[in-house]
């Protein structure tokens, strides 16, 4: 499951080429399985979206065109207007570029400062480690959306606030996923024979046992990035994340509920976005937990 | 389900009819347990007046002239102390089990109530008002000008801290002369008295009166028969009402629901009679629904967007004037409010106050550039950068997002913030930041707003507006007594707002409802908790 199989003085031998044929391997893995297979669609789909979103949109996220207001889904607005006249099909196009950057900024920065914190809080032990987890601890014991609020409340409504609370809220659960496996291998015959040879804290830590938690983490950060994409969107749903008029799915679907029973499409849309981008990196992220594990024992 | 609409209430406890196996059995059991144990708990707790006897057995001996339960869907309500009621529900509830001296018809103009007549002296210090005979309340005590008296020294009681004490300090004395007189004495003249006495919280109580929670005493159309916060409360005519031909209903029933969109499809269902509280969009949804007739009524209720002008960038006031011209009130009007209501001139003298408001001074045309060299005159050639916060309540978002689009072409960069109600009122934040949208409900006249959020030391002076000129106007129509003058001061008001105001009023709000068609009679009002529930009459069958 951890990963400790692997022999880890091989990868970091040659670990490029050996990277670039694992990442083809478990790529070929996640199409073995239907459900992991479309997930990974879907995600490189959104992925693809949010890359040329920008070009392909026919309107801009905020341009308002008061005669076209409230017009049902047809050729010239694909997923029809909202109540101010905007078009939703590029407000949901425009919107997945930010969600994607947010979420994906936001677990980027946690599995960073979550693996560095793990790795050094678990090889040290003693009373660091003991400080460190029990601070953590303390963290996780609160739900993770009335955190957010609270630290949203400290921080008031603002991108940046936004990243800083993914980044508080998920760098503990990563640092615990990390230190727990690092915890199994830290006594291994290598990372024993390293101490031994005088190797420093670093290399034993980035290049010894980091490796062996690289399956890990692959499989953690795909699913803290679907944690983070909802987490996102409930914070725009709840108001309290990004502002309006931004095309975040979550504020989206807020503004579009009060206006539900004329303009439906407003709301479904987004809905429908955020729903689908979820399911799909989280059937991805089980496809990589399995792929990591056949790779594991390949 | 419309048929039986009479003098039923919907049976929520349907369950009890089915066929049902073992664990449904159980299931019932415990239900019936939660109930028996809920019924002995509400027993226990309200050990008070309050006799629930079914409104069934009631009816039948009222069923001569009065017919039909009204049932309505309102918030929950929180106050039953007259004195601190304020919302729509509270005032709505407390204006059908006690009387007004003297009411504000949807007309806007004073009607009497408890009192039937009054004298005004020349110098408007005293009023004399002649009370109705033969009123009681409903523990069938007399009401006499003590009862009055004594309510109004209640109210202006700074120990017990209502918001009608700073309303009330210039009486002097209440003084009940005779049993059916009263007299008011004033420290100035004030051409509103009439309208404060009708203020939401001037309901006549029985003299001593200490328990509001679970008594209520009044001398209203309607008495009370059981009240169980949070779920309903039920209401059956008052047979010794003091005006013969009212009420017409034998009912009302005040059923709440914390969520505006149930409401709406209670009365879709046939569940409730009449809502007062719609958003635009559920009221054009409920276009061409059978059996509704839909409400529609003016009021001067209207969002606020102010800049602080005591400070920059407001403290150039061509600043303000060139968000004016960058703003575009139809397609605001359109967008936001859907049509519905009244394109506002920003001012709070709204098209409600017939006699008062006027059109005379032309509003700045909407064109950017001239907002841009207006921006350039002021010292920001390069546009601006602004925050506007907002509560996330009502249309004020859509205002917001609306204006920051507009503003956009006119250089003025806008950063919206949407806070809870709590957060934008909360340790009087409103009054401080710079860039606001302030949403203000309907009064039945416009000096209120003047007093309390434009004069330099007004208590809610959130555009930190002071101006010589507007103060001395202020002065003018809260205290003349000469119609004409007023009417002429409010007009310099008016232009005064528009040509250096730091407020824009982009609409003022209609209220929207639904009633079904077979209650006739009903006029709902600009403040819609004041309504008028005693003329209504049932007509289905």
């Amino acid at each position: 499951m951890n990963g400790s199989a692997l022999e880890p003085s091989q990868i970091s031998q040659s670990a490029a080429p050996v990277r670039g044929r694992r990442f083809r391997f478990i790529l070929r893995q996640l199409y073995k399985t239907p459900t992991a297979a479309f997930g990974t669609t879907v995600f490189l789909l959104f992925l693809l979206l949010a890359l040329i979103g920008p070009f392909i949109a026919p309107y801009s996220a905020n341009e308002q065109v008061p005669s076209e207001a409230r017009q049902p889904p047809s050729a010239v607005h694909l997923f029809g207007t909202d109540n101010l006249g905007r078009d939703v099909f590029s407000r949901v196009l425009l919107g997945a570029r930010e969600i994607l950057i947010l979420a994906g900024l936001g677990t980027l920065s946690a599995i960073l400062a979550g693996t560095l914190i793990g790795l050094i809080s678990a090889y040290q032990g003693g009373w660091l480690d003991e400080v460190v987890m029990r601070f953590f601890d303390g963290l996780l014991a609160l739900p993770a959306l009335l955190f957010a609020l609270l630290l949203l409340g400290i921080l008031g409504p603002s991108v940046w606030s936004v990243l800083v609370v993914i980044f508080i809220v998920y760098t503990p659960i990563v640092a615990r996923v990390v230190r727990s496996v690092v915890l199994s291998v830290k006594y291994k015959a290598y990372v024993e024979s390293a101490r031994l040879r005088g190797e420093s804290l670093g290399w034993i830590l980035f290049k010894e046992i980091l490796p062996s938690v690289q399956p890990v983490l692959a499989v953690e950060a795909a699913l803290r990035f679907s944690y983070a994409i909802f987490l996102v969107a409930s914070l725009g749903f709840l108001g309290v994340g990004v502002q309006p008029p931004s095309p975040n799915w979550g504020l989206m679907v807020q503004e579009a509920r009060e206006t539900f029973s004329q303009v439906p499409w407003a709301l479904y849309f987004p809905a429908a976005a955020i729903s689908l981008l979820v399911i799909g990196v989280n059937l991805m992220a089980d496809g990589l937990k399995k792929a990591m594990q056949e790779s594991a024992g390949e | 389900m419309r048929s039986d609409r009479q003098i039923k209430r919907v049976n929520s406890h349907t369950l009890i009819g089915r066929d049902f196996g073992k664990t449904t059995m159980f299931k019932v059991c415990f239900y019936l347990a939660m109930m028996l144990l809920m019924t002995l708990l509400m027993q226990a707790c309200s050990d008070s007046g309050v006799t629930s006897t079914p409104v069934e057995e009631l009816s039948e001996e009222s069923a001569r002239h009065r017919e039909g339960l009204l049932r309505v869907a309102v918030q929950p309500i929180v106050q039953t102390d007259p004195a601190f009621i304020s919302s729509d529900p509270e005032v709505l509830i407390a204006n059908h089990v006690y009387d007004y001296l003297v009411d504000v018809s949807a007309e806007n103009t004073i009607v009497p109530r408890l009192a039937t007549a009054w004298e005004i002296s020349e110098d408007g210090l005293i009023y004399e008002f002649t009370l109705a005979e033969d009123v009681r309340f409903h523990d069938g005590s007399p009401f006499s000008s003590d009862d009055v008296v004594w309510t109004f020294n209640r109210l202006r009681d700074e120990a017990l801290g209502s918001a009608t004490v700073d309303l009330y300090s210039n009486i002097v004395e209440i003084k009940g002369t005779e049993p059916n007189l009263v007299t008011f004495v004033l420290a100035e003249p004030n051409p509103f008295f009439l309208y404060d006495l009708s203020d939401n919280h001037a309901l006549v109580i029985k003299s001593g009166t200490e328990e509001f929670g679970t008594v209520f005493n009044g001398t209203g159309p309607f008495k009370v028969e059981a009240y169980s916060p949070e779920d309903r409360l039920e209401m059956v005519a008052n047979e010794d009402y003091f005006l013969q031909d009212q009420p017409n209903l034998a009912g009302l029933e005040f059923i709440f629901f914390n969520d505006q969109t149930a409401q709406v499809e209670a009365l879709r269902s046939g569940q409730v009679d009449l809502v007062m509280a719609i958003s635009t969009d559920q009221f054009i949804s409920l276009d061409g629904e059978p059996g509704l007739i839909l409400l529609q009524v003016p009021t001067n209720g209207f969002d606020l967007v102010r800049l602080r002008s005591d400070r920059a960038p407001g403290d150039d006031p061509r600043v303000m004037q060139a968000l004016k011209q960058a703003t575009d009130r139809e397609a605001i009007f359109d967008l936001v409010l859907q049509g519905y209501g009244e394109i506002g001139r920003d001012s709070p003298i709204g098209p409600l106050y017939s006699q008062y408001y006027t059109e005379e001074t032309p509003l700045p045309e909407l064109d950017v550039n001239a907002a841009r060299d207006l921006l350039t005159a002021a010292g920001y050639p390069d546009g601006l950068e602004l925050t506007l916060h907002t509560p996330d309540t009502g249309n004020r978002p859509d205002l917001a997002v609306v204006l920051k689009e507009q503003w956009s072409e006119a250089g003025v960069e806008v950063d919206v913030v949407v806070e809870p109600e709590s957060v934008y009122y909360g340790e009087n934040g409103w009054l401080e930041v710079d860039l606001g949208i302030t949403g203000w409900g309907s009064r039945p006249y416009p000096q209120f707003y003047l007093d309390v959020m434009l004069t330099c030391d007004a208590k809610w002076n959130e555009s930190h507006f002071c101006d010589q000129e507007f103060d001395q106007l202020v002065a003018i129509t809260g205290t003349t007594m000469d119609e004409t003058e007023r009417i002429e001061a409010y007009n310099e008001i008016q232009r005064i707002l528009i040509e250096r105001g730091p407020v824009l009023i982009p609409y003022f709000f209609a209220q929207l409802g639904a009633i079904s068609d077979e209650y006739k009679g009903f006029q709902m009002k600009a403040f819609p908790g004041r309504s008028d529930l005693r003329p209504v009459t049932y007509t289905g069958e």
